[in-house]
């Protein structure tokens, strides 16, 4: 139904990511992530230190002592929270664009991306697991692919993915992958790997709709991520929804109902908040 | 798509390939088919339907059943069976075969190559020295382009990004532009050839293990009973069959029976 050469070849063409932001997720992955480091690799970074000294002494940070160092603002902020600006401000003007194919106006898919991230920063207090620290980059670009499979999603293509959720109750990930051999997550899993970003970030964004495909927690993460994202959007809006993540995934991460009713409240608090520091709504 | 047209192609699809498709799946013929009409330069939809009504000899009734056939595929798919390989199956039949040196594996839905270039991969891998014995490893189809694909193993960045590790995809592929093609001298153990499952199988040898994952959903109880009959025959004794994770051959054919491994399972025929 689609040229899936010319698909690739146009996820191979977005415009790269800043290098310092693919360094500073490669960095802040290591086990062995030193604060020193990342300090030094953002003071070459005019504009990162720009946007990391204003948010360090903004008033949603907390703390009245002004921040006047780069090394500082690192120690204050946290390397996940320095990470989180980085590829925040990176992405943010792509992810902004209209997706019409999905339904997604001008804004829609930087405010899911922020809300998934926000869940990904979220996560770890209520998980007995390691969270690994690319999860957060992972939740963020999770939903890249559908910029680019967005532009090929024909009116008549559009109109057989719709047929198939109706007629086999399929979801829209399980109907792009059997009319077009291809779906928004593997798309992203390109862009991701185009962008340089470590192995674990194109694999969570991969299987963000089929982590048990993925075989690796990153998976379960930003899949996780995503339906909380979606419930803290539907919980904004007024919306009815449906909080259903699957048992094999909970149980991988530990995660009870009741967890999961107290994970939400805190991450859509946190989202809000976000929102105001990077007036994404 | 009109009710007689969608009637024509599943009755063709269910004779040549004993496929069922179900009424309500009108837009999945309409949307296979859609790209074979851009294809051959035809008008429309209606339009290939009506050649295909006209005239049965030219060449595009081959080329509608290539269309409606799903190739999903994927590197190690489900792991799990690969696991079984590994520890349990492929030790077992080395063993069984020792003396002889001699081992015969038919994968009989190969679509583009993927399964039999993960088994091979395996092989190298954890068991080379079955690549210097009397090895023979058979792939068919029924869909031709997909076999010339298989071929030709290569693949695009989304197939290899699909099951394959990154270890594996830097030993045994090369670049080739913005493809990756499978090492030649593993490439060439695997014979692919044309086979319909629901037609005669002439030419295939006695087998110790046989790949049929993931087919046997698309075809109505008959044709699998036949199948596995065809299956029950060729297989050697200790064979084994490997099934998709959704298949079985519980109520289709009881000369089977179930072995479990760790988190998959395999069938045998029973002993006698």
């Amino acid at each position: 139904m689609i040229d899936l050469d010319r698909l690739i070849e146009q996820a191979n063409e977005l415009t790269p990511l800043p290098a310092t932001t693919v360094r500073l997720t490669e960095l802040v992955g290591r086990p062995d992530c030193d604060l020193e480091d990342v300090a030094e690799l953002i003071a070459f970074d005019q504009a990162l230190t720009v946007k990391l000294l204003r948010a360090a002494n903004s008033a949603a940070s907390g703390s009245a002592a002004p921040v006047g160092t780069v090394k500082e603002a690192v120690a204050r902020m946290g390397t996940a929270c320095v990470l989180t600006l980085a590829v925040a401000s990176s992405a943010r003007p792509l992810l902004q664009a209209r997706v019409p194919a999905y339904g997604l106006d001008e804004g829609a898919l930087w405010r899911h991306s922020v809300a998934a991230a926000v869940a990904a920063e979220t996560v770890p207090a209520f998980c007995r697991l390691d969270v690994p620290p690319e999860t957060f980059t992972a939740a963020l670009l999770h939903d890249v692919g559908k910029l680019v499979m967005g532009r090929f999603l024909s009116p008549e293509i559009l109109g057989f993915i719709q047929r198939a959720q109706e007629v086999d109750h399929l979801a829209q990930l399980e109907a792009e992958s059997l009319l077009l051999n291809v779906h928004h997550g593997e798309l992203g899993g390109i862009i991701a790997q185009h962008w340089k970003l470590p192995p674990r970030v194109v694999l969570g964004i991969t299987y963000h709709h089929n982590p048990d495909q993925g075989l690796d927690l990153i998976c379960d993460l930003t899949y996780l991520t995503n339906e909380v994202a979606k419930r803290i959007e539907a919980g904004l809006d007024g919306r009815e929804f449906e909080f259903a993540i699957s048992g094999q995934v909970a149980e991988r991460l530990g995660l009870t109902p009741t967890t999961l009713d107290n994970l939400c409240p805190v991450a859509a608090s946190r989202y809000t908040q976000v929102c105001g520091r990077y007036n994404a709504v | 798509m009109n009710p007689g047209d969608f009637d024509y192609v599943r009755n063709f699809v269910r004779d040549q390939a004993a496929i069922v498709l179900e009424p309500g799946k009108e837009y999945l013929v309409e949307s296979r088919l859609q790209t074979l009409v851009r294809k051959e330069k035809l008008g429309s939809l209606d339009e290939l339907i009506s050649r295909l009504r006209a005239d049965p000899k030219n060449g595009l009734h081959r080329k509608v059943l290539d269309a409606m056939t799903t190739n999903e595929t994927l590197f190690f798919r489900d792991v799990h069976p690969f696991e079984a390989l590994r520890k349990s199956i492929l030790p077992e039949l080395m063993a069984r075969r020792a003396k002889e040196r001699q081992l015969r594996f038919w994968c009989g839905a190969a679509s583009t190559g993927q399964e039999p270039y993960s088994v091979l991969m395996l092989i190298a891998e954890h068991f080379p020295e079955l690549l210097g014995w009397d090895f023979t490893f058979v792939a068919t189809d029924l869909c031709s382009e997909v076999l010339a694909r298989a071929r030709s193993g290569r693949f695009n960045q989304l197939e290899v990004n699909r099951g394959l590790p990154a270890s594996l995809l830097a030993k045994y592929f090369v670049p080739q532009g913005a493809e990756w093609e499978f090492r030649e001298a593993l490439r060439r153990r695997v014979e692919f050839r044309e086979l319909n499952l629901v037609k005669a199988w002439p030419w295939l040898p006695g087998l110790d293990l046989v790949f049929l994952r993931n087919v046997m959903i698309y075809f109505d109880v008959q044709a699998k009973k036949a199948i596995l009959a065809n299956v029950r025959r060729l297989l050697r004794p200790g064979g084994y069959l490997l099934l998709g994770g959704a298949e079985t051959t519980f109520n289709v054919d009881d000369a089977f029976e179930r072995v479990a491994f760790d988190k998959t399972s395999c069938y045998r025929v029973k002993p006698a």
